[in-house]
């Protein structure tokens, strides 16, 4: 995809006129359609919604200036898909194919807006234009999540016009590398995938250490269930990882990169290409970058299917064509990573803030945020609320805030339980503790972690007991093996709570847990091995009435355990309609016309299919 | 750059030995001669700490840290716990779940005794290959001292086992049993089928064409193993290579008879 | 030259013989082939010098990977609770006897690849049965089969249209 003619860029001030440019080219009164085809919006069709704009462009006279763009995650799936119109940002959501005819006559050509098609406020009915009138985003602070909804992520001329490579122009034209580490070091930034270590830090032990060639990683084997924020960034705004990469390199005396994306995401490599192919194009990427001495390539490499590999030696041993197996860390990555060589690894997120630090300064980022967690970070809110996707928010934020005021509460009408933060190897955070700043420390005092931004919200209808054997369940199934603690470990964990779910626990049961799970903290090879009993330990820890309830009275108070409640028919709600007795597979209910229907708890299987088609509501989870 | 002193101290239960930078706590250990159970490592091949069952405490100051004795690198002087109760509750616990794992193995018992475990109170819930617990100690002297790689791991997590390639007899094992004297478990077994005359790996099914003794009949060593041999050895004595076709005990009838019929022995009259 | 010696060469120049692409290189086989062919893997370990057993240990670790093709088709057995009650067990094998292809296998012709699952929340109208996502249901052993059979026959209907 052709840019500005084939002229590579080889200065900083090339870019700057490039920039001019490709600004000059729109009159504000240009409009421009956005059409969100990120993961939430593309599912319920909305690239076919960007063709059909498309066309309706193709179809305008010359007289219109008007273009339409396919642009990534703008954050709130829940009322996907998403269209923004320019001039005005006007906000619609939950677009279908017949709305874009109206869309086009009415708000393109016409400026009238569609009303039908705005957000509408469930609590006060007022109906928002833009899309700072609505909680949801207006709550939200966007460094790493700037470009999205914005740019098209296939055109790296979108990227530059809205000021993309002008930090790393500034780099390579005014900034030693100890000054970009300075930088970074004064903004506080720190890892977002989850370690949280202080990524100047990482930047200068990695340029301090012996050895070449160096290299520079960035981890996109994003594998909590629950977390699409860097799929949403690579394939939204891949340059802003890019732009960051390249600026690392030169902080640290790298000259080869890689991305390695996992397997699930083949979107994502596309983007990612694509966009490494443009960078190479115009000379922002490769040899002699910008006209400078410095040079420096990115490789991209897709996973194999292996969730362990977002661990940072395993993603290494991945990138050796090994098994992706973890090992002792005991002599940093940095000093000896990949090939032996010093690697200096850092997640999508953290490398897509590093552009926006070089240009507003190190000071700016770190007067955002608490005293020790600065900046921002994306979340992504799932589960039981009733606003659900991509957010980002200052550090220090309540965890109410983000609940209520950006998710709008629990779905349904019904009462919050907890929110799980961290992925699998993460914990539940329960009501008493939703005015808790989101923070590295406050989570992790806690009993869960910040985790790489997943936020999964539980209300009361939530077992959590099944959920740490869901989790459980899940790192079993993923963990690599090669040690003791982890893989019998865990199956020993699995073995004691699937007893427990099934109404076979024993006293002694929880003990046995948290005994597990020390040794697991404290004597696994990996953090996967050494965190993997955290959703136990947290729901032990809040949640003790309900492993308690499971164990001692075979009951599961929150009626999610198959065999641990049963149902019941509410005979002055059951109208007989005999639904329920057709439908059991067991004959267990008898019951005649006008005569409230029974369930024979003997024959009962527990199926629950009665209790899914009542239409009245008559069957009871008791 | 942290590359640390050239001879760090380590205190290790009080006793300070010295060593080289970058020798292991388990070497430091040896020195102090203070004992540290080990399965996983061999000081004949690399090793992966896998096992978990040489922990030791690390003195941080303020706190304790669990870290795998053969193979922390020592950088600078540090202090070490062998017997502190955190170290020992740690190495306990990973022997409890390897007792669970492969409850028939006698040596695994035996280090078991020798570590104060009389038994586990874990049940059985994972499977492995006839007491396999996975130490690797097999694919790396395979693969680090014999040259074949004719073994390695296959799967992962708790199906995680050691085979050879497609789970069929391999194409590269030369039957020389290496594996089976390198594991500490008694899993791998070498079988000696005569009527065949062959030598058998158990359990990868792995079998390699025996050379027999040209004088009693009786198998001697795999043949691959006796030609790899030869091909590594400078002597190009004819009588060499016709010694090596008998076992053991014909090659000393042989030796003995000849060295009588040289009338070696000056015996006095 | 044999095809496979061609078609190794191939990917290995690709990546210029690095080891370290040992991943990218298997993907793109398996692109090619639709699984990772036993004597494949046997030519790259001799064009990489990387023991076989090495390649095996990645090809199994890696979940992506398949060392036998996936069947044309893709028939899901649902054997939860109730439709299990209603009967699942005995079409599971019946489809076991008749195609001779266990679950978790594909069949020999490679028509279909067979998987039982723990309920797929359709338990409404047990048993149930998935084919290329599309739902059966109120299956017997008998209709089951039918439905299996008909597979082959759209296969043969499709060769005939692709020859005419």
């Amino acid at each position: 995809m052709t840019v500005l003619g084939n002229a590579k860029l080889r200065s900083a001030a090339d870019l700057k006129h490039m920039q001019e440019e490709l600004r000059a080219r729109h009159t504000p009164s240009a409009k421009c359609v956005r059409v969100c085809t990120g993961p939430g919006c593309a599912a319920k069709g909305s690239p076919r919604l960007y063709e059909l704009f498309c066309e309706a462009v193709e179809r305008t006279g010359a007289d219109v200036e008007i273009e339409a763009k396919s642009v990534g995650c703008h954050g709130l799936c829940e009322c996907g898909p998403i269209v923004l119109i320019q001039p005005g940002n006007i906000f619609y959501q939950k677009v279908e194919e017949p709305d874009v005819a109206e869309i086009f006559r009415e708000t393109i050509l016409g400026d009238r807006v569609v009303e039908k098609l705005l957000y509408e406020n469930p609590a006060t009915g007022q109906k928002a234009v833009t899309p700072e009138e609505i909680t949801f985003y207006k709550v939200q602070k966007r460094i790493a999540l700037a470009g999205n909804g914005l740019i098209d992520p296939t055109n790296i001329g979108d990227y530059i016009a809205e000021g993309g490579y002008i930090a790393l122009a500034k780099v390579l034209s005014s900034m030693t590398p100890e000054e970009v580490i300075s930088e970074v070091e004064a903004a506080g930034l720190r890892g977002r995938g989850g370690g949280g270590f202080p990524t100047a830090r990482k930047w200068r032990s990695c340029r301090e250490a012996d050895g070449s060639p160096k290299y520079v990683i960035c981890n996109g084997d994003e594998g909590d269930p629950g977390a699409f924020m860097d799929r949403a960034i690579m394939e939204g705004n891949p340059h802003a990882v890019i732009e960051g990469m390249i600026i690392g390199a030169y902080a640290i005396g790298s000259e080869q990169g890689y991305i390695y994306v996992r397997n699930e995401y083949p979107l994502s490599v596309e983007r990612l290409k694509l966009a490494i192919e443009q960078a190479r194009e115009l000379g922002v990427l490769g040899e002699k970058i910008l006209g400078s001495s410095f040079s420096f390539d990115i490789r991209i490499n897709r996973g194999g299917g292996a969730f362990v590999c977002g661990e940072s030696t395993a993603l290494m041993a991945s990138l050796e064509g090994r098994p992706g197996e973890p090992r002792a860390k005991y002599i940093h990555t940095v000093e000896s990573g990949l090939h032996g060589r010093p690697t200096n690894l850092n997640n999508v997120e953290t490398w897509a803030n590093v552009p926006a630090i070089v240009n507003h300064g190190g000071e700016w980022f770190s007067s955002i945020g608490t005293e020790k967690s600065k900046g921002t970070k994306v979340f992504c809110l799932v589960g039981k609320v009733v606003n659900t996707g991509l957010v980002e928010v200052p550090m220090g934020i309540t965890l109410r805030r983000i609940v209520e005021e950006i998710g709008g509460g629990i779905a349904g009408g019904k009462r919050f339980k907890a929110v799980q933060t961290g992925g699998p190897s993460g914990g539940c955070i329960p009501a008493e503790h939703l005015d808790a700043r989101v923070d590295f420390d406050e989570l992790t005092k806690l009993g869960s972690m910040m985790g790489s931004g997943g936020m999964i919200v539980m209300d009361e209808d939530t077992c959590m007991v099944r959920v740490a054997k869901y989790f459980t369940n899940f790192l079993q199934k993923e963990s690599c093996g090669k040690c003791t603690p982890c893989r019998e470990g865990l199956s020993q964990m699995l073995y004691i709570l699937e007893r427990v779910t099934k109404g076979e626990g024993e006293v002694g049961d929880v003990e046995e847990l948290e005994g597990l799970a020390d040794l697991l903290g404290g004597t696994a090879l990996c953090a996967l091995g050494k965190t993997a009993a955290n959703p136990i330990v947290s729901t032990i820890r809040y949640f003790r009435d309900e492993y308690d309830a499971h164990i001692k009275e075979k009951r599961c108070p929150a009626k999610e355990c198959r065999g641990l409640f049963r149902y019941e028919i509410d005979s002055e709600a059951c109208t007989a309609c005999g639904i329920c007795l057709k439908n059991c597979p067991a004959d267990a209910i008898t019951g005649e016309k006008k005569v409230p229907h029974v369930i024979n708890q003997e024959k009962c299987t527990l199926c629950g299919m009665c209790w899914e088609k009542c239409p009245f509501t008559a069957v009871l989870k008791v | 750059m942290r590359k640390g002193k050239p001879v760090p101290t380590v205190t290790i239960d009080g006793c300070k030995v010295e060593v080289e930078n970058g020798e292991t706590i388990l070497d430091a250990a040896k020195k102090a001669g203070v004992w540290i159970p080990t399965l996983c490592y061999h000081p004949a091949v690399s090793s992966d700490a896998s096992c978990r069952i040489c922990m030791v405490e690390l003195d941080r100051g303020d706190w304790r840290q669990l870290v795998t004795a053969c193979n922390y690198p020592v950088r600078r002087d540090i202090v070490v716990y062998v017997s502190s109760e955190g170290a020992q509750q740690a190495r306990r616990g990973v022997m409890e779940l390897l007792l669970a794992r492969a409850p028939e193995s006698q040596e695994l018992k035996a280090l078991a005794e020798r570590m104060g475990v009389k038994e586990t109170h874990y049940p059985k819930v994972t499977e492995s290959q006839r007491n396999c617990i996975l130490c690797g100690l097999c694919v790396q002297v395979c693969e680090e001292i014999i040259g074949q790689a004719a073994i390695g791991y296959a799967g992962r997590g708790v199906d995680r086992t050691v085979a050879a390639p497609f789970r069929q007899p391999s194409e590269d094992c030369i039957g020389c049993g290496a594996c089976a004297a390198i594991c500490p478990v008694g899993t791998i077994k070498v079988r000696i089928h005569e009527d065949e005359q062959e030598v058998e790996i158990s359990p990868f099914k792995s079998r390699a064409k025996l050379l027999i003794c040209e004088e009693c009949g009786a198998p001697i060593i795999s043949m691959q193993v006796s030609e790899q041999a030869l091909g590594k050895v400078e002597v190009n004595c004819e009588e060499f290579r016709e010694r090596v076709r008998l076992c053991p005990k014909c090659r000393r009838s042989q030796t003995a008879g000849r060295l009588k019929a040289a009338k070696f022995c000056k015996k006095e009259s | 030259m044999t095809e496979e010696n061609k078609l190794i060469g191939q990917i290995v120049d690709l990546y210029d013989g690095e080891v370290g692409m040992l991943i990218p290189m298997m993907q793109d086989l398996q692109a090619e082939c639709g699984y990772l062919p036993a004597d494949h893997l046997r030519c790259l370990s001799r064009h990489l010098k990387v023991p076989l057993s090495r390649l095996y240990a990645v090809v199994t670790f890696y979940s992506s990977f398949r060392l036998s093709p996936k069947g044309a088709h893709e028939v899901t057995l649902c054997l939860g609770t109730v439709c299990y009650l209603k009967g699942a067990g005995s079409i599971s094998e019946a489809i076991i006897r008749e195609f001779r292809v266990e679950p978790g296998g594909t069949t020999r012709d490679r028509l279909f690849s067979f998987n039982a699952v723990n309920c797929v929340g359709a338990c409404a109208v047990a048993p149930v049965m998935l084919v290329d996502g599309k739902y059966y249901h109120g299956v017997t052993p008998e209709s089951a089969i039918e439905v299996l059979y008909g597979l082959s026959a759209d296969k043969i209907a499709a060769e005939k249209e692709g020859s005419a």
